[in-house]
């Protein structure tokens, strides 16, 4: 076979996906391409590329491209940039699409039809997916593909993306087409007609093709009436995010429980097996005990995103994003903050992740630079430790006086959070953004969708756990395990590290704010991930054994060591401390430079080093010395 | 004589009240052209249109074009001139 055919054979044709946002278009993508997915980013941007691959009946192999959901093609957010420069065969790296299937929603044509009309000036092979057709006919909207297929000039196909089998008149109707590559037009060719006129086209084509005449109309108003109401609305949204809340703590304790005891079982076989030296502790202390302490967390994500993939597939976040606009504009904030702020609260990573979907770069920025300040689930270790060992266990009115406290701590966490948010925007002085938000209908949740979603989180979840965080804990390994202790030594192994040296060097700049020498040690490796460092504390006061054992033979040991000011203000520095490299570096991946993250870790260092001092100097001052 | 019906604008309409749009006030944004994005999204002139729902006070509106519901910040909902009902 000679090269040319090769490349040939290789190159299967392309075709995209196209369509407003709520089309259902990612389903229909998923249900053409099943598992055969490949999912990156375009190169420079972290706007999300979803490629697949498929065999149509006649057994024509074909890639399928699934672009950014977009209004339009003159493009209002980066989403939309990326789906006009790859249909217009703009986009470096990208070839342009042999055929586009737009993807319109057939229960809202009167929106979706505009899209369709203005990529058609571009020329390329078109074929048009009726989708949620069978909503449209259950709701008694008639449509005549036949004419409308006239209308358009243009192949019409009715879809059903969410049931197997849904895709089969689409599967057909490519098998047909010629699919040559074809040159698209100059993107200028969409502005040859007026907004204005289309839209009057549009309409044109409805009344001739679609009657609403037994149009039953949907649920989704009456829902609206509650959910958007000023008042039910947000309490409605509050108590959603307490069941929320809830199921992550409660619901993620076995798991959690089961994924502990069985990193700490395989430690154990592998302690047993091999022979006392440094390479034992580097697998046993760095690589197991490390990912580990990241690992526990995967349960509390898979509960979060399970939740949030929920709601987001039935509409319900759009309206959560409308609820709380007015009071997250008031910090200049976008309401779409909601999502990754929340997502937060499990761990800042798939936070700052999840601020992709905020169009907005200064919003998204915003809402990335803040996130760490929710309290993440690593923290809650370090101020479980500390609050049960200085706070008394007792009533204040109805409340305990330990949950008060934690809550005291939530709080900071989200005012701060608001603060900086303020900050930022009276600096950058911009005015006010489009919001544009579409309400979609109401549906059911779709189960293959939502367990798909989970797969992914969970897969990028595990990817990061095996690289970046994994070599973070080698390491931290490294550098409190090196230099080893001299002979008749007198202070803990790690005393003598590089990490101990680091931690009596960083303990002249944290004397003024309570910390000792001890607690500058444990702040070293605390930097791989927060939790790390009540191990690391246990190490320092040479104890062994697992966090929990250690959580509970240290209390007594720090209640004793430590006064009441320092635990106070240890507790304020691990409010805004970025102790957590793995977030840093999602920071510097998401914003795509270094800068950002910088000037995260120099802002969170800054709170929490005022913080702390006038936590430490007011406790002293009440006579908590 | 006879009675001039008042213009006014989007934000202003009340919840459950339809109208009809009259007019789209330019408005760009940082290279974002807000009332062409809003005419792409279906509110063009002659365009009828209902508010489904007022959020707080100072807050975005929930405004029904066609068969789409969409959030819009007052100022943006500032920018349509309406008739209403």
């Amino acid at each position: 076979m000679g090269v040319m055919e090769q490349q040939v054979a290789t190159r299967s044709p392309l075709i995209a996906l196209l369509g407003n946002p709520n089309c259902g278009k990612t389903a229909l993508f998923n249900r053409l391409t099943g598992a055969r997915q490949k999912v990156a980013n375009y190169a420079g941007v972290t706007i999300e590329r979803k490629e697949g691959s498929f065999t149509s009946p006649s057994g024509r192999a074909l890639r399928v491209l699934d672009l950014p959901g977009a209004y339009s093609l003159s493009a209002q957010t980066p989403d939309e940039a990326i789906t006009r420069d790859v249909v217009a065969g703009l986009r470096a790296g990208e070839t342009a699409p042999d055929a586009i299937v737009c993807v319109v929603n057939a229960t809202n044509l009167r929106l979706n039809l505009r899209l369709v009309l203005e990529i058609q000036r571009l020329g390329l092979p078109m074929v048009l997916a009726l989708n949620m057709v069978d909503v449209a006919k259950k709701r008694g909207i008639e449509i005549d593909t036949v004419r409308l297929s006239q209308e358009l000039n243009m192949p019409v196909v009715e879809t059903v993306a969410i049931q197997a089998g849904g895709e089969q008149a689409l599967l057909d109707v490519l098998d047909r087409m010629p699919l040559e590559p074809t040159a698209p037009k100059p993107l200028a060719s969409i502005d040859a007609v007026p907004v204005e006129e289309t839209q009057r086209e549009v309409r044109r084509i409805l009344d001739a093709t679609t009657s609403y005449a037994h149009d039953k109309g949907n649920l989704s108003e009456k829902i609206d009436h509650v959910i958007l109401h000023p008042a039910l609305g947000p309490i409605l949204l509050a108590a959603l995010m307490f069941i929320i809340f809830q199921a992550v703590f409660s619901w993620a304790e076995a798991p959690m429980d089961f994924i502990t005891g069985t990193v700490e079982g395989i430690g154990q076989w592998i302690g047993g097996a091999m022979s006392e030296g440094p390479l034992r502790s580097l697998i046993v202390d760095g690589i197991i005990a490390g990912v580990g302490g990241v690992l526990v967390f995967l349960p509390q994500i898979l509960i979060l995103f399970f939740f949030i993939l929920i709601l987001e597939d039935v509409g319900y976040l759009p309206r959560a994003a409308f609820l709380l606009d007015r009071m997250m504009g008031g910090v200049g904030l976008s309401g779409r903050a909601f999502i990754p702020l929340l997502s937060s609260f499990a761990c800042a990573i798939p936070g700052v992740m999840a601020a992709r979907t905020i169009q907005n770069p200064r919003d998204r920025l915003v809402t990335i630079m803040i996130a760490p300040l929710m309290t993440c689930s690593a923290r809650l270790p370090v101020y479980a430790l500390i609050i049960a060992a200085f706070i008394p266990d007792r009533e204040v009115g109805m409340f305990n006086l330990q949950g008060l406290v934690l809550f005291v701590l939530y709080a900071l966490g989200i005012v701060s959070a608001m603060l900086v948010a303020w900050y930022m925007k009276r600096r950058s002085g911009s005015g006010q953004h489009p919001l544009m938000l579409e309400l979609p209908a109401y549906h059911w949740p779709h189960l293959p969708t939502l367990v798909l979603g989970l797969w992914e989180r969970a897969k990028i979840f595990l990817m990061r756990v095996g690289t970046i965080i994994l070599t973070l804990m080698v390491l931290v390994w490294f550098l409190s395990s090196f230099p080893g202790a001299p002979e008749g030594a007198t202070q803990p192994p790690i005393y003598y590290s590089v990490a101990g040296m680091l931690g009596r060097a960083l303990s002249v700049i944290f004397e003024p704010i309570g910390f000792g020498w001890q607690i500058c040690i444990a702040l070293v490796p605390g930097m791989a991930a927060r939790e790390v460092a009540v191990g690391a504390l246990g190490t320092v006061y040479a104890l062994a054994g697992s966090g929990d054992e250690v959580a509970n033979t240290l209390g007594p040991l720090i209640a004793g060591s430590w006064s009441m000011a320092t635990a106070l203000s240890l507790l304020a520095w691990y409010v805004y401390a970025p102790q957590c490299l793995s977030t840093l570096s999602v920071v510097r991946r998401e914003t795509g430079s270094a800068k950002y993250a910088w000037m995260m870790a120099g802002y969170m260092f800054a709170l929490a080093y005022v913080a702390s001092f006038i936590t430490y100097r007011v406790a002293l001052a009440f006579g908590g010395g | 004589m006879t009675l001039v019906p008042t213009l006014t604008t989007l934000d202003a309409l009340k919840a459950g009240q339809s109208a009809t749009v009259i007019h789209l006030a330019p408005h760009a944004l940082g290279g974002q052209d807000v009332a062409r994005r809003l005419m792409e999204l279906g509110f063009v002139p002659g365009e009828r249109i209902r508010m489904l729902k007022r959020g707080l006070p100072g807050g975005p509106v929930a405004v029904k074009v066609g068969e789409s519901t969409f959030a819009l910040r007052k100022f943006e909902a500032a920018l349509v001139s309406i008739q209403p009902e």
